[in-house]
Formats: C-alpha cells, sequence, structure tokens
C-alpha cells in the first residue's frame, strides 16, 4: 500500500534529519548558524510529522489554523518576555 | 434583512406557550434517579443539572469568601491589627481573591453557560456530557481541596496573584499553602475540559441556520470565552505546575536571582490580564442579553459589537505586561504595552455605546434581571475609566499597590458579577419554573447598588490606602468606615435575595415558558423547566425562524405561527420524541465522574505534605503518604471504569459545524485539547528561555555532558511515531494481530524511552546534579520530566488500547487508535525540540 510506503520514507527521513542535528553540532559552525540550522531541522521535521502521521494536510485548514494561533501565543509569550529584560 | 421585529432577532421568535406542555419522558428509563434524590446529583451528566450544581456550588464559595471579605472590612474599621492578627489578615486577603476569582465569578457564570448555552444552540446536551460531569466535580473538589487547606497550618498568605519568589516554600512554608496551589492545578484542569467541551459544543452542535453570527449573544459570549480559557489557563497551568515542583521537588526557578520573579510575573500575567475578560464576557453576553429583552429591541450595532467581542479577545492575550510596569522590564517594552492597553479599551467604548444606544432606541421595562444589567454596565463604566489611568505608565508609577488598584478592579469584576446576579433573577424562572417576587428582587437591587458604591467608590478618595496591609493613614478612617458600612449592606442585601429565591421555589407563582413577553432566545422556546433533552424535536432555523421538526424531517411545530391544530401538533410530537428519546438511548448518568475527582483530591492532598520530594518524618508522612497513594489507586481504577463503561450520545445528524465542518466530534476535542497543550509546553520551553536569557545565553552549557542518549530517545520516540502510524494501517485493514503487535511494539519503545531516560538521570544524580542543584539543572529536569509524564500518561492509554485490541476492539472502528495516535505524534513533536534545546544548544 502506498500510504505504508510514503509513512516508511518520512520515517527514514526523520531519522536521518535527527542524526544530522547532532552531526551538525560537530561541524564547527559558527554557534548561531548552528542554532539557526539545527531549529531549522526540528521545525522540518515536526512539520513532516504533523504534516503526515497527524495528516493535517488532509484535514480541513481551520485545525491547522487552531494550532499555529496556540504555538503564536506561545512563541509571542516567549519572545515578548525575553526581550522585556533585554 | 426586512424581516419583522420579531424574527430579525438571535436566530428567535416570539414564543407561544401554548405549545409547550412539558414533553413527558420516564428520567427513570434513562438511568436518571429523580431530581429529590441525592443519587440523581451525584450521577447526573445532563448539562441542565450539571448548570444547577455549578450555580448552587458558585453560591457557596461567594457566601464564603464574602464572610471573609467582611473580616478584611471589619480590619479595616480602624488602621493597626484588629480582630485579625497580621498573619490571618494575609491569608483572609489571599483566600477571598483565588476564591472570588476563580471558584465564585467564573463558575457562576458557567452555571448558566452549561444551562443555557445547548438550548440557545439548539442541542440535547453538550458534545460530551460525562466529561462535563467530570469537570463540574473537579471543579468542587478542588474548591474543598481549598478549605482545607485552612487546616494545614494556615492557607497561602501570598495574595491572589501568588507573586515570586512570595509563593516558593521559603516564604509561605505552611502545607496549606502547596494545597492551594494544588488547589488551583486541579480547578485547571477541570477548566481545560470544560473549554474542550464548550468549544467542540459550540462549533459543531449548532442547529440547522444557527449561523456563527446568529448565535444569541450570550451564547457568542462564551464561545469566545471559552476561546479565552483553552489558552490563557494553559499558561496558568505551566505556571502552577512550575511552582508545584519548585514546592515539592525543591527545583528553583521563582527562587532564581536572575529573572525567577518576573518570570512568574510574565506567566501569571499572561493568563491573568485574559483572565479578566474570561470574567467580564459572560456578564457583557447577558447585559446585552437581558438589554434586548427588556427593551424589546435588537442590540444597536450588535454585528459591531460581535466584532468588538472578537477584537477584545484577541487584544486580551497582547496587554499582559501592564501589571508590571513597576518591575525591572524596560522602557521600550513598557511603551509598547501601553499602547496596546489604551488599544484595548476603544472596543470597549464600542460595546457601551452599543449598549447605551438600545436603551435610548428601546422601551425599557424595569424588572429586577434589567435592574442588575444596568447597575452592572454603570459600574463597569466607571471600573473602566479609572483603568485607563493604570494603563499610563506614568500614572501606575503612583497608583499601583494602592487603594485604587483595589477599587478599580472591584468596579470591573465585581461589577461583571453584578449583571450575573442579574441573570440569576433573568433565568430563575426558566430553570426553577417558579417566578421570583419582584419586590424584593427589586429591594435586592436597591440595597446591592448602594452598598456596592458605598463600598467601593470611598476606596478611590482613600486611595492612597497601601494595598494588602491593614495600615494606612488615619486622616482616611473615615472613607473606610464609610466602606465597612457599604460592605455590610452589600453582603446584607443577599440575604434578600437568598430568602427570595428559597421562598419562591414553594411559593412563586408557576412561570410560563417565557415569562418576559418579548425574548429571543430558544431557551424560552421551550417549557420551564425544559425537559430532559430540551425539544420537542429536531430545532432548525433554516426558515429564518426558530421550527421544531420530526425526526423524518417534517414541520411539527413552528414556534411563531399560532395555528389552530398548534395544540394537537404539540401533543403528536411529544409522542414522536418520546419514541426518538427511546430510539437513541441517549445516556444521562455516570458514577465515575464523581470518584475521579474525589480520587484526585485525595491523591493531591496526600501530595500537599512533599517538601524537597520526600514527605515529613514520623504519622503524618505516613497518614499523607497512605491518602496520596489511596487517592491515587480511586483514582486509576476510576478512570479504567470510565474508559470501560458504556456510555452513548448521539450527534446531530444536521448542524451548523463551520469552521469544523468534516472533523469528527471526538477528533476536534482531541485537536482542541491539543492546542492547549501547545500553550503548556510553549510557556514551559519559554520559561527555559527566558530563564536562560536572564542567566546569560551563552555561559549556559547543556546538563547532560553527552547528546548521544537524547539521540537514542529521540531513535526510539520517532520508531513508536511510525509504528503507532503502522497499527492505525493495521487497524482500517482489520487485521488484528498486526494491530496488537504494532500497538505492544510502541509500548515498548515508550519503555525503553523512559528507561534510557531514568538511566541517564540517575546517572546525573550520582554526579550530585539534583532537582535542586540550581535553576540550569531544574530548567533541564522539569522541562523534560513534564515531556516523559507525557509519555507515561499516552503508555497508560495504550495499555488500554492493546487490552482491549485483545479482543477485538477497533477493527470496525480504528478512531481511537487513530486519536491516540494524534496525541503520540504531538509528544513526539514536542520531543523533536527539546532534544536539541537541552542536549545540543
Amino acid at each position: 500500500m502506498t500510504s505504508t510506503k510514503l509513512y516508511a520514507v518520512i520515517y527514514v527521513v526523520l531519522f536521518v534529519m535527527a542524526t544530522a542535528q547532532v552531526l551538525v553540532e560537530f561541524a564547527g559552525l559558527s554557534y548561531w548558524l548552528a542554532f539557526g540550522v539545527i531549529l531549522a531541522l526540528s521545525a522540518v521535521k515536526a512539520l513532516l510529522v504533523a504534516g503526515y502521521y497527524q495528516h493535517l494536510l488532509f484535514e480541513p485548514r481551520s485545525i491547522s489554523y487552531l494550532l499555529v494561533v496556540g504555538l503564536l501565543a506561545a512563541v509571542g509569550l516567549t519572545l515578548a518576555a525575553a526581550y522585556s529584560i533585554s | 434583512m426586512t424581516h419583522d421585529r420579531h424574527t430579525e432577532t438571535d436566530g428567535g421568535a416570539t414564543i407561544d406557550d401554548e405549545f409547550l406542555e412539558p414533553v413527558v419522558v420516564d428520567e427513570s428509563e434513562m438511568g436518571l434517579p429523580p431530581m429529590t434524590s441525592v443519587k440523581r446529583w451525584l450521577l447526573t451528566t445532563n448539562h441542565k443539572d450539571v448548570g444547577i450544581l455549578y450555580l448552587v456550588t458558585s453560591l457557596f464559595f461567594f457566601v464564603f469568601a464574602g464572610i471573609l471579605a467582611l473580616l478584611i472590612r471589619l480590619q479595616l474599621w480602624s488602621p493597626g491589627e484588629g480582630i485579625l492578627s497580621a498573619v490571618a489578615y494575609n491569608q483572609t486577603v489571599s483566600a477571598h481573591g483565588l476564591l472570588m476569582v476563580f471558584w465564585f465569578i467564573s463558575p457562576l457564570a458557567f452555571g448558566f453557560a452549561n444551562y443555557v448555552v445547548p438550548l440557545q444552540i439548539g442541542a440535547k446536551d453538550l458534545a460530551f456530557p460525562r466529561l462535563n460531569a467530570l469537570s463540574y466535580w473537579l471543579y468542587l473538589f478542588s474548591g474543598l481541596l481549598f478549605l482545607v487547606s485552612f487546616f494545614q497550618g494556615g492557607t497561602l498568605d501570598g495574595g491572589w496573584t501568588m507573586y515570586a519568589p512570595l509563593n516558593i516554600a521559603t516564604y509561605t512554608p505552611n502545607i496549606g499553602a502547596t494545597t492551594v496551589v494544588l488547589a488551583l492545578i486541579l480547578f485547571t484542569i477541570g477548566i481545560t475540559m470544560s473549554s474542550v467541551n464548550f468549544l467542540t459544543t459550540i462549533h459543531r452542535m449548532r442547529a440547522e441556520g444557527m449561523t456563527l453570527m446568529r448565535l444569541p449573544l450570550f451564547s457568542m459570549s462564551i464561545l469566545l470565552t471559552v476561546w479565552m480559557m483553552l489558552f490563557a489557563f494553559a499558561a496558568l497551568l505551566a505556571a502552577l505546575l512550575i511552582l508545584t515542583s519548585d514546592r515539592l521537588l525543591g527545583t528553583s526557578y521563582f527562587a532564581a536571582d536572575a529573572g525567577g520573579s518576573i518570570l512568574w510575573a510574565h506567566l501569571f500575567w499572561f493568563f491573568g490580564h485574559p483572565e479578566v475578560y474570561i470574567v467580564f464576557f459572560p456578564a457583557l453576553g447577558v447585559m446585552a442579553e437581558v438589554f434586548q429583552t427588556f427593551t424589546g429591541r435588537r442590540l444597536v450595532g450588535r454585528k459591531w459589537f460581535v466584532a468588538s467581542m472578537v477584537l477584545v479577545a484577541v487584544q486580551s492575550f497582547m496587554v499582559w505586561m501592564h501589571h508590571m510596569f513597576l518591575t525591572s522590564i524596560n522602557l521600550p517594552v513598557k511603551t509598547l504595552f501601553m499602547a496596546t492597553t489604551i488599544g484595548i479599551s476603544l472596543p470597549f467604548d464600542l460595546m457601551v455605546f452599543a449598549l447605551i444606544y438600545t436603551l435610548v432606541k428601546g422601551r425599557v421595562r424595569f424588572t429586577t434581571p434589567f435592574l442588575f444589567a444596568f447597575g452592572a454596565l454603570v459600574l463597569f463604566i466607571l471600573g473602566g475609566i479609572t483603568g485607563v489611568f493604570l494603563g499610563a505608565v506614568v500614572l501606575d508609577y503612583e497608583f499601583r499597590g494602592t487603594y485604587w488598584v483595589v477599587a478599580h478592579f472591584h468596579y470591573v469584576m465585581v461589577g461583571g458579577a453584578t449583571a450575573l446576579f442579574g441573570a440569576i433573577y433573568y433565568w430563575f424562572p426558566k430553570i426553577t419554573g417558579r417566578m421570583y417576587d419582584e419586590f424584593l428582587g427589586k429591594v435586592h437591587f436597591a440595597m446591592y447598588f448602594v452598598g456596592f458604591n458605598l463600598l467601593y467608590f470611598p476606596m478611590f478618595l482613600a486611595w492612597e490606602t497601601p494595598r494588602r496591609v491593614y495600615e494606612y493613614d488615619i486622616g482616611l478612617t473615615p472613607w473606610h468606615r464609610l466602606a465597612t458600612i457599604g460592605a455590610f449592606l452589600l453582603g446584607a442585601s443577599f440575604l434578600v435575595m437568598f430568602y427570595n429565591l428559597y421562598r419562591s421555589l414553594s411559593v412563586g407563582e408557576s412561570a410560563p415558558a417565557n415569562p418576559w413577553e418579548y425574548a429571543t432566545t430558544a431557551e424560552w422556546a421551550v417549557s420551564s423547566p425544559p425537559p430532559l433533552e430540551n425539544f420537542p424535536g429536531r430545532p432548525s432555523y433554516a426558515t429564518g425562524m426558530l421550527s421544531f421538526l420530526t425526526a423524518s424531517g417534517t414541520p411539527a411545530v413552528s414556534g411563531g405561527g399560532r395555528t389552530d391544530g398548534g395544540v394537537a401538533d404539540a401533543h403528536r410530537l411529544d409522542t414522536q420524541s418520546a419514541h426518538d428519546a427511546h430510539a437513541h438511548h441517549d445516556s444521562h448518568a455516570s458514577p465515575w465522574p464523581v470518584v475521579i475527582a474525589l480520587g484526585a483530591f485525595l491523591a493531591l492532598l496526600g501530595l500537599s505534605a512533599l517538601k524537597q520530594g520526600a514527605f515529613p518524618e514520623g504519622v503524618v508522612g505516613m497518614v499523607y503518604g497512605g491518602t496520596a497513594l489511596f487517592g491515587s489507586v480511586v483514582l486509576a481504577l476510576s478512570l479504567v471504569q470510565f474508559g470501560r463503561e458504556s456510555f452513548h450520545t448521539s450527534e446531530p445528524d444536521v448542524a451548523e459545524r463551520w469552521p469544523f465542518a468534516g472533523v469528527e466530534r471526538t477528533k476536534l476535542g482531541v485537536w482542541i485539547f491539543l492546542a492547549s497543550d501547545v500553550v503548556l509546553f510553549g510557556a514551559f520551553i519559554g520559561s527555559y528561555i527566558f530563564i536562560r536569557v536572564a542567566a546569560g545565553w551563552m555561559g549556559w552549557e547543556p546538563v547532560p555532558h553527552d547528546p548521544v542518549p537524547g539521540l537514542v530517545n529521540t531513535y526510539l520516540l520517532l520508531t513508536s511515531s511510525f509504528s503507532v502510524v503502522l497499527a492505525l494501517v493495521a487497524a482500517q485493514k482489520r487485521n488484528r494481530t498486526w494491530l496488537v503487535a504494532t500497538l505492544s511494539l510502541t509500548f515498548l519503545l515508550g519503555v525503553a524511552f523512559l528507561v534510557n531516560k531514568g538511566l541517564e538521570w540517575v546517572e546525573l544524580f550520582h554526579e550530585g546534579v539534583t532537582f535542586s542543584s540550581g535553576v540550569q539543572a531544574s530548567t533541564f529536569y522539569l522541562t523534560t520530566g513534564l515531556h516523559a509524564v507525557h509519555v507515561i500518561l499516552g503508555l497508560l492509554i495504550l495499555g488500554f488500547l492493546i487490552a482491549r485490541a485483545v479482543g477485538g476492539a477497533y477493527l470496525d472502528d480504528e478512531r481511537p487508535v487513530e486519536y491516540f495516535g494524534l496525541y503520540w505524534h504531538f509528544v513526539d513533536i514536542v520531543w523533536l525540540f527539546l532534544f536539541p534545546l537541552f542536549y545540543i544548544l
């Protein structure tokens, strides 16, 4: 079944990206560049899991918006709080 | 729109009570004992019963916290120590605030929300009635837990805002103080379930034609309230869990020199400011509803009123730092939040004018509910204007910590409660089937309104009084005495209310379906009180007017048209609806919600004595430990029974479901819950980032020396996500062996994750890195610990699923496997961020 195959491919990609995150740490990049690359890899992995394993890509868009709102609240709190003491 | 006046309303119609003989359905056949039996109230899951339970319980806490308020006012009769010692005064002030804000105002509003919202939107009940009962019982038992705290060496005495570092065990060492924090956690869990439940209900179960814009204003206010609750209480839960960990396990977030106390303020007020509107919105909804009913006209600018409420709900999350103008946050951010604060007053101006203009345009009938709603508007205007002063940074430097603030927020919060007291009179005939005494109602209002202003207005004049202490300038004594007299007048007014309502229960005139002549919402279209399943047929607004359809979809009764055949139709309908009820067999009773709440109550009560991860020595410690253990067993067993119980509820075939059409009811519930969990974890991760920024980002080394165990755990969780996806595929293919195998594999991977994590922790402990080794270790243990708790909860659910899958479950209906997967993947996603943040960066 193609969907099982797709799930398996995604699983392999996730596995490789997790490994890559640790390798990036030892690649000798500058801290903030490595920081950006590593978190970008996390974000891509999260989107793959949410999009395919939680099949958000195939649900009404409103569910995704719902989660984006929650995410915005959390990120907004974090950024504003961190900025407030800078 | 060229409808005549009656149909151009909240999807409603004029009500013709000749149709409205109560539908006689034998409730005992539905598993519900009669209302006179105590058993009924323990078992019921019906939204109207649960609503009544909320109303009665919230009024109990109102009386309790009101007596505390009278104690405060007695103390302030003259400055200095009086009837209360300094510590007792601090406890009284703290408990009064917490109980009124959490256990009285919102629960009173949610009593009405429970009772009225399903009726207004045309639903038989909430989406998850058993969960609704559970929310109530968690609310009640959380309140009882709070009351117990008074007997554990004294309750919390750190103020209702529980500012850090006063909130940690060093400064508030009483066990009772910990109990209050745990009570708040229990309360918040109930609130979160309630938010999920109401959101799913209002978004999935509106009658045909009841679009969101047509939603009656009270239901609209509740919808926006629960949206705010969903996100705001998640932030509070994060703050409370961190505080609990500081108090019980000895982590050191809020004791941290760099940023600890500011962190609490951010988390608390990120919740706390939306909370102001969470408390106030239902009151606003009541005002709008009552104004429409007693002016006999539609709210002026209704569309703009709704738009303003939506704006405020969004803006409420962008103003929290105006509570922190006197902390060390920087000036640019203060200026920004001053601007957003002034900004949030603008939509409120529009709403106030809409309400005033409705009065001007309508023909006012001065009934008790109207007087209270009108009084609420007047008080809110005063409270709002005095709040604008506080929103200005420079003025706040002067006003903060004074009675100006106390007066301001009492005008707003108690101003809102004023409308809710009006709501008691407004819906009393609907709920009890009896009319209250109008004269006594007006006496209550007169005493209340005079008492209120006598109590709170002098506080503006004596604004230089410092808040939270009983010392003040002797020259301010006359104002404080006036306030104390006002407080007792206010308190006495409720004796009139309770007498009136109690007497009316037995001797009041019996109430028709609609006692208010002009009322536009559907609760007035059914008998008082309404039958168990609310409507004589399926409500529909498809024609622009309320009508009730039979199962086959033919109109049985129209709410509006009076025809000769009407009465006969209604009789036919009764039989029909009774017949439908038997065919569907919706459940209305479950013993487990109350048992679950009791178990949680005992477990938390037991845990309250924990300090630095250990119970006290001796018998006391054993009693507490035993209580925690016993409570946990009760909790676990009752949760399993809750899962096993066959409890059937039906979803309407035809309903308005924007914007969640195409998302099944339970799935929507799971997603909404996960959205709040996003905020919970977000607040935890945000706290870590904040503390790290405060401590200096680059000087911070990850606690684990080696990223490899974390990487291994990433592999384990990713693999378990994959296997749970395979389980879903197996269930869809109806392959039991594969289903059980893949679920079991997921379980094993989860266990392996925990074992690996456990080994890592044990090694760190051996190296001397414990919970209390400083804020760096605290953030590592607590954030990954919260994640581990999520894994453990997932494994418990998974164990339940496996046991059932072995018995052949989920082959015909794979949805539980799918929904478990949504949760499990979410836990996986969280780890995808925790891993780099705590192991690499």
